[in-house]
């Protein structure tokens, strides 16, 4: 029954979001607007049809209806209920049903949201989110239909794949990712109907830019959980290894974060227009092939999904989106160059497009590292597979540059820099940098990658700092208040500028944490018998003893666990586990990791002898990992800042007429 | 000049697409075997039903080794039935011979209760001594030896219909050959 109904729900999705297509274009081009209210509640229909679906879906999971192929493969009537419900996005045919659900909802809730703003625009983007939606309900009609069923019954299930049911991060980190990855949809929808009606001016970018920051954030947070996820799944002390699943979130990731910074550019000085369009349509086509690359099987990757027959359904698409976007691009390109003046070398401007040089060289590099096992084969090279240590050599300087951009992009005003203002403006974060690298030097904190990120890292830092404490200064004089108000203010009057500062800082953060933990971390491994001990960075770990049962919360599957006691500069006891899943040969890590402040202590049960309670465990000590994931939260909290509507805002978006002049602020005109 | 921005689509969306589309049929976790042209790594083994069985015995005769597991799931459930057709099918020229990969004894043969004993030979690898002289990366995973115990073919993943009868037809052809 649920079955059917979800699988009807599926189909009339398809067909609702193939007449919202059709209604839309054809409302668009006719300009009758009942036609395009009906076409708006096609998409909320197949939204609340999706929503239908995937509950069906839900329920064959918590209810272990085994004749559901789908249930019958990835569920056990011992699967707690937690996993038994994110078994909807663990597999490939249920991964795509909620990202039919999410795709949808994003377009129900912009059409609705815009129901009666950009009438010349909306139908063009009804038609393309409408067109992507049929897309995903025709691949979870034909080719990734969730729903089909199987005799006979089986009585029991393996369960969830043993790697996703491990952690409850696996019902955070998919959601958030998948919550970027579709939102992305939209901007691209605005760049189609941006070159449909040649409507491609500042109200369009002011709108673009921020549905490209909302699941921009999404993705953010995405992929920091999924870090985060990694780190604390996989036993291996890492975060971050360049897979190709990861590689498939960053992609996207690199272009929009340079879309977001080149529109700055095309809003205040009008040129770099099709630049911005072109990586609109790279973000949105790299989604896709991000998502072709993890479910076709034509890349070796860690996590990606079973093989099936949806491979040519995305290749179709990519290649469909791909033509249809780039021939509206090169139709309207004639109209869409040249408004831009020369610059000076040291000017904002120039930044802006130095920083799109770097971020596309990065996309470039990521791209190609992960296809090259493909084009090798191709050109009958043989097998090869590119590793991390490639990834780091070429993307680390890149990032480096990046860094170091960041501090001078957003000080230098527009136009032209005079060198007095630069020197001004520089020196003294200049000398803070030199003053922490001899410091950290002389502290005994060795290795080029974290003494020159801590002095980047400073020199960013400090030129933000120096900027928001003479801003808040000036208001607080000038308006007597003090000088937190006068910083609130400051930054609440031009949210866009000091959110950026923010999500800056939080990328500074990160930017540490990552080259401090990885340049110095130290681990070691040993075979402990009862009793024996194990020094490592200040800590002494003591094994206890060794534990084998059954898991509390899912009897097939079968703990180890050794008990250890730990004492340095965090104390306590730990335990750390491999678990048998039934549908595993390899047993699954359980790592246990102790957290504080500046350092992370990890420990990783490796093997273990039943007959002699030998263990043998791997231990790491890795400083500032927990920087990692709340540089994380601020770079989010940073953009969520910056796009907080305010009454600012609101004029923004209203039409272009109404609009109050953009007026820079009163630091950065101080410089000018 | 002007219309040269129309090569602009197929610049982009041609080497991508071909590129892509070049990937299909490919598994990229198969290695190929460099024991392909090589004489089949000799074994002494206990099947299932506790007899010994050693590949000289197999000599004379076409082979395949299926390594296999209860636990691979769903890929040796949906291959099982292919190979219970081959035997029917090629079971006078080709003798089909199972590997118990990394497996229980009693859950190997819990599932060939459940999904249908063919009747031929399942070798107990205890240790994994066979799966690692034939390089085996995960079941299941077929080896074709011919008459003369040379390895002609490996079948990477399951066995279907079609690549069944492609490969015993060339194992025959080849054995027939020499």
């Amino acid at each position: 029954m649920l079955p059917t109904l979800g699988h009807v729900a599926v189909v009339i999705a398809l067909a609702a979001s193939l007449f919202a297509a059709g209604a839309f274009a054809i409302g668009g081009r006719v300009g009758d607007p009942r036609l395009l209210a009906s076409a708006r509640r096609a998409v909320y229909a197949s939204f609340g049809l999706a929503l239908v679906a995937s509950a069906a879906m839900v329920v064959s999971l918590l209810g272990h209806d085994f004749s559901i192929l789908y249930v019958s493969r990835n569920n056990a009537t011992t699967t707690p209920p937690f996993f038994s419900f994110i078994s909807l996005w663990a597999a490939l045919e249920g991964s795509i049903l909620f990202w039919a659900l999410l795709a949808s909802g994003w377009a129900a809730l912009l059409l609705y949201r815009y129901r009666s703003r950009h009438r010349l625009l909306m139908p063009w983007v009804g038609a393309t989110l409408a067109t992507i939606d049929s897309f995903f309900f025709a691949v979870l009609t034909w080719p990734g239909n969730p729903f089909v069923r199987v005799t006979p019954v089986a009585a029991e299930g393996p369960g969830p794949n043993a790697l996703l049911q491990n952690h409850p991060f696996m019902g955070l980190h998919p959601p958030l990712l998948y919550l970027g990855y579709t939102g992305l949809a939209v901007p691209f929808a605005f760049a189609v109907a941006a070159l449909v009606t040649g409507r491609l001016d500042e109200e369009w970018v002011a709108v673009v830019r921020r549905w490209t920051m909302i699941p921009w954030i999404f993705l953010t947070l995405g992929i920091t959980a999924g870090a985060w996820w990694s780190y604390e799944v996989l036993g291996w002390g890492g975060y971050w290894a360049w897979d190709p699943v990861e590689n498939a979130a960053l992609l996207p990731w690199l272009t929009a974060t340079a879309f977001v910074h080149s529109s700055m550019v095309a809003e205040r000085r009008g040129s770099l227009k099709a630049w911005t369009v072109s990586l609109v349509i790279a973000t949105f086509v790299l989604t896709l092939v991000g998502t072709f690359l993890t479910r076709s099987g034509v890349v070796a990757s860690v996590h990606s999904f079973t093989q099936s027959t949806i491979g040519p359904w995305f290749l179709a698409a990519i290649t469909l989106t791909l033509t249809a976007a780039l021939s509206l691009l090169a139709w309207r390109l004639p109209q869409l160059v040249g408004s831009g003046r020369p610059t000076s070398l040291a000017s904002r401007e120039s930044a802006f497009l130095l920083n799109n040089v770097l971020f596309c060289g990065l996309t470039f590099a990521v791209l190609f590292g992960t296809l090259l096992p493909l084009i090798v084969g191709a050109t009958g090279g043989g097998t090869i597979s590119v590793g991390a240590p490639w990834f780091n050599r070429v993307n680390v300087p890149i990032f480096g540059a990046l860094l170091f951009l960041m501090g001078v992009g957003p000080a230098l005003p527009w136009g032209r820099a005079s060198w007095s203002s630069v020197r001004e403006r520089f020196g003294l974060a200049v000398l803070a940098a030199v003053i922490v690298v001899v410091g950290a030097w002389a502290a005994g904190m060795h290795g080029p990658a974290p003494i020159g990120t801590l002095g980047l890292a400073v020199f960013v830092g400090g030129i933000m700092l120096d900027e928001v404490v003479r801003g808040a200064g000036a208001r607080s004089r000038a308006r007597k208040e003090d000088p937190a108000t006068a910083t609130w203010r400051l930054a609440t009057r031009n949210r866009r500028r000091y959110g950026g500062y923010l999500v800056h800082t939080g990328v500074l953060v990160m930017a540490v944490a990552v080259a401090v933990s990885s340049g110095l971390s130290s681990q070691t491994s040993a075979t402990l018998r009862p009793g024996e001990s194990v020094r490592l960075a200040g800590y002494q770990l003591t094994y206890d003893r060794l534990v084998v049962e059954p898991l509390a919360a899912d009897r097939r599957v079968t703990e180890a666990r050794a008990e250890l006691t730990y004492s340095g500069s965090q104390q306590g006891a730990l335990a750390t586990a491999l678990r048998d899943y039934p549908n595993s040969t390899t047993a699954i890590a359980t790592p246990s990791v102790r957290t504080a402040v500046g350092e992370d202590l990890y420990v990783t049960l490796l093997a273990y002898d039943v007959a002699t309670h030998a263990v043998t465990v791997r231990v790491f000590v890795n400083p500032l990992v927990i920087w990692i994931w709340i540089g994380g939260a601020i770079v989010a909290a940073g953009s969520v800042f910056a796009i907080w509507p305010d009454r600012r805002r609101q004029a923004v978006e209203a039409p272009l007429a109404e609009r109050p002049p953009v007026r820079e602020t009163a630091a950065s005109v101080e410089g000018a | 000049m002007r219309n040269l921005r129309w090569l602009l689509v197929p610049i982009v969306v041609l080497p991508l697409t071909l590129l892509l589309f070049h990937g299909f049929g490919r598994d990229p976790r198969e290695i190929p075997s460099p024991l392909i042209g090589k004489p089949a790594p000799s074994f002494s083994l206990v099947t299932l039903d506790g007899k010994t069985m050693s590949a000289d015995q197999l000599r004379g005769r076409p082979y395949v080794l299926n390594f296999w597991a209860s636990w691979c799931i769903p890929a040796c459930v949906d291959e099982h039935p292919v190979l219970l057709q081959a035997q029917q099918r090629y079971g006078d020229a080709v003798k089909v011979v199972g590997v118990i990969y990394n497996d229980s004894p009693g859950a190997a043969r819990a599932f060939l209760d459940r999904y249908g004993d063919g009747g031929w030979p399942q070798l107990t690898d205890e240790g994994g001594r066979l799966a690692i002289d034939y390089g085996v990366t995960g079941p299941p995973e077929s080896y074709f030896v011919d008459a003369a115990g040379i390895v002609r073919a490996k079948q990477f993943g399951p066995l279907t219909l079609a690549a069944m009868d492609q490969r015993f037809s060339a194992l025959l052809a080849a054995s027939a050959e020499r």
